[in-house]
């Protein structure tokens, strides 16, 4: 057991100083904030254009609602060095007679050169009830959506206003009448032993859909963050005879077993910087009640299980391979293992009390995965059903951690030509 | 005492049989000498040995144990390519590899540092493993060999490809454990530092054994008359002579193995051109070498399935 944690220490500190784990898992989430910040400010930096339109207005009425609301909205992108949007510039179009084939391609000609950016095509019908053509938007740079999302909802919501009103109705009524009704979610009430009623809990977004997806995306970084480590490492071994050296001192599964602790300190590590990252911004914005200690208990259950279990497998396959190019090719099939799992618990989101979801986290292979979503969205299912999935999670983990040693066992001294299954299956019965 | 009884032990890989029918004993406190062709057997005898392939038949007994890892920690091994890890510092590596081996951090520390010092690698302890030489790479291998302290190392080539400074210290440091009662196996391409250095020499040929004995022994099993000569007319002197069995040109010398006497070649020569030396002489560790491992000629007629 000594050695074992020996290889252990050895394989958490090889991976915590690297680079990959340093960058790749501790300030990546510094990064990818750092860069949604970014990309805020850039938003706001970067498109501070003058966009000018020309305006087909077929009824002769939009055009000087539209005039009105682009000096609203480019009052409220702000002027000179405040500035934070775009700003709208609508020209009225005489058609003066043209045909409307006539002015699309002379609007088309000025979009080319640059006079203006855009023009839109307000048909003469649009204001008739049920009218069903389009206004139509023209531009050279379609990928460019904010002047035409801008010109839907503002036309679209004066429209409605202008059809209400032709049918006699006051729009300022409309508005009241069609004011959305909220709709909070609660859990269940109960009676006190004093007789008094317990007070229900509200359930917002944060703990419907945040808890879960946060503990989805740990356990699939918990797993992943530690594969390419272990193929370079075994790789590395093998190909330079470290293997052989490590055979001299100890056995091949307290090697593998070494290898799997040493991954799931690594897996407890970052875990335990990100569950405190959580926990920090949860009593930042004032959540405390969302911070659940059994859920953080469970989830290192199934951290610990998912390591072990697709620790060794990468380890077996990686052992079985004599260069990175094979190694990735073989590992590929674990990968998806992983991947599946991943998706299969979006599933579970979307209903975790269905059958399917219930099935789903019954697969040992899903388990961490399914059922932590189970667990960490209300109510949560039964004790049982937690119990009996991780009873047969820790007995195929330990079927593979087993599988995994024999194969690891005459992986490690193998050269050349990778194997296929059969010979796999051929290595664990040996 | 023996440190290892290797008792007809074969191994085959897939088809190929590797080792057949091998029967060998090192006798403790010894510096036992593999040699033998690429291929022949040497890296397979000794992986059997380290326990880390199993024999499909035979005993292999260590230190008076069966092979395992009971004995583990009481052997030091290199093997034949270098199983360093390129982006550990020497130090830490040789903590770690002593530390595999059951030893204290605090027990490695002297042994490690004096080894250090011993080959000319003080102050490189902080250093990573990929800065150093190839030379430099192989003294650290060796370190880790022994620094354990076991009672004994087996030695896969450890002088390959050093330069012959580094060769040297490194044989002095392999003298030095002999001197400590180590037992020492290590396998070699290099003739010369076997007949210099070990104590027994066992060769081993397409998987089996053809050679096991102290260098005297070798050579009155093998002793056929063998002449060393410098002639005036250089090897071409020697042309058609019904005497000569085969001749080793050095240039400078001819060795010669003789199927008649060497009294009728020595008169027929003086007849022939000026003798300058006429010594007999005894084998040599490389010529049994090349006499038990040349191709023969069917196989060097061309591609044919060999055991090597």
């Amino acid at each position: 057991m000594k050695r074992v944690l020996i290889i252990a220490q050895a394989e958490f500190l090889a991976l915590v100083r690297t680079k990959f784990f340093i960058i790749g898992i501790l300030v990546m989430p510094v990064l990818i904030g750092g860069l949604f910040a970014f990309l805020g400010y850039a938003d706001k930096q970067t498109d501070r254009t003058e966009r000018h339109f020309a305006v087909l207005d077929g009824t002769g009425a939009l055009y000087a609602t539209l005039l009105k609301a682009a000096e609203e909205y480019n009052g409220e992108s702000g002027e000179g060095s405040t500035q934070t949007g775009p700003h709208f510039l609508p020209e009225n179009v005489d058609p003066a007679g043209r045909s409307a084939e006539d002015l699309r391609l002379e609007q088309s000609a000025r979009v080319r050169r640059k006079e203006i950016f855009a023009f839109v095509e307000i048909p003469k019908s649009v204001l008739d009830p049920g009218a069903k053509e389009p206004v139509r938007y023209y531009s050279e740079s379609t990928s460019y959506t904010r002047l035409s999302r801008w010109l839907d909802s503002t036309l679209n919501a004066e429209i409605e206003q202008r059809r209400f009103s032709t049918a006699g109705v006051d729009p300022s009524v409309v508005k009241r009448l069609t004011t959305d009704v909220d709709l909070d979610t609660f859990g269940l009430v109960e009676r006190r032993a004093d007789g008094t009623m317990t007070t229900a809990k509200q359930v917002d977004e944060i703990q419907r859909f945040g808890i879960p997806f946060f503990f989805l995306i740990l356990m699939f970084m918990a797993v992943m963050s530690n594969a390419q480590h272990l193929i370079n490492t075994i790789i590395e071994e093998k190909m330079s005879k470290i293997s052989e050296v490590l055979l001299g001192s100890v056995s091949a599964f307290q090697l593998l077993m070494g290898k799997l602790v040493g991954i799931v300190a690594v897996s407890f590590l970052l875990s335990f910087v990100y569950l405190g990252g959580g926990i920090y911004a949860l009593l930042q914005f004032g959540r405390p009640d969302l911070i659940n200690v059994s859920l953080i208990g469970w989830f290192l259950v199934f951290v610990v299980c998912a390591s072990l279990m697709f620790g060794s497998l990468f380890q077996a396959l990686s052992s079985a391979c004599s260069d990175l190019k094979d190694a990735q090719s073989m590992l590929q099939p674990a990968m998806m293992l992983v991947i599946v799992a991943y998706l299969a618990s979006f599933l579970v989101m979307r209903s975790p009390d269905s059958t399917m979801a219930v099935v789903l986290s019954f697969i040992p292979t899903v388990t961490p995965f399914a059922m932590m979503q189970r667990l960490a969205m209300p109510p949560g299912p039964p004790l049982w059903q937690v119990l009996l999935s991780v009873v047969l999670l820790i007995g195929v983990t330990i079927v593979v951690v087993w599988a995994a040693g024999r194969i690891f066992r005459v992986g490690l001294l193998m050269q050349g030509k990778p194997p296929n299954l059969p010979e796999l299956m051929r290595w664990i019965r040996r | 005492m023996t440190a290892i009884e290797v008792r007809h032990v074969s191994k085959k890989f897939g088809e190929h049989p590797a080792v057949q029918d091998l029967t060998l004993d090192v006798p403790e406190g010894s510096i036992y000498g593999f040699i033998g062709p690429n291929g022949s057997g040497k890296s397979t005898t000794i992986r059997m040995i380290m326990n880390i392939i199993l024999p499909d038949t035979g005993t292999i007994r260590v230190l008076g144990r069966e092979a395992s890892s009971d004995v583990r920690d009481q052997i030091g091994y290199l093997p034949e390519e270098r199983g360093l890890y390129k982006k550990m510092q020497v130090g830490r590596l040789l903590r770690y590899y002593g530390r595999l081996k059951g030893r204290a951090p605090a027990d490695l520390d002297p042994v490690i540092k004096r080894w250090l010092g011993k080959l000319q690698l003080a102050g490189w302890a902080d250093k990573r493993i990929d800065q150093l030489s190839k030379g430099m790479a192989q003294k650290v291998q060796f370190i880790a060999a022994i620094v354990a302290k076991p009672t004994l190392v087996i030695l896969d080539e450890p002088f390959s490809g050093l330069d012959p400074v580094n060769a040297e210290s490194l044989r002095d440091a392999v003298l030095e454990l002999r001197r400590e009662g180590t037992t020492i196996v290590f396998s070699t391409h290099d003739m010369l530092t076997a007949e210099k250095m070990c104590d027994r020499i066992f060769m081993i040929f397409r998987g089996s054994k053809v050679l096991d004995g102290s260098l005297d022994e070798i050579q009155a099993q093998h002793a056929q008359d063998t002449v060393r000569l410098r002639l005036s007319g250089g090897a071409a002197a020697l042309t058609g002579l019904p005497e000569i069995e085969s001749v080793n040109d050095h240039g400078n010398y001819q060795d010669v193995r003789l199927n008649g006497s060497p009294q009728a070649l020595l008169q027929r020569l003086i007849q022939k051109t000026e003798v300058r030396h006429f010594e007999i002489t005894k084998p040599s560790l490389h010529d049994i070498f090349v006499r038990i491992a040349r191709p023969t000629d069917a196989e060097l007629a061309g591609p044919q399935k060999v055991a090597s």
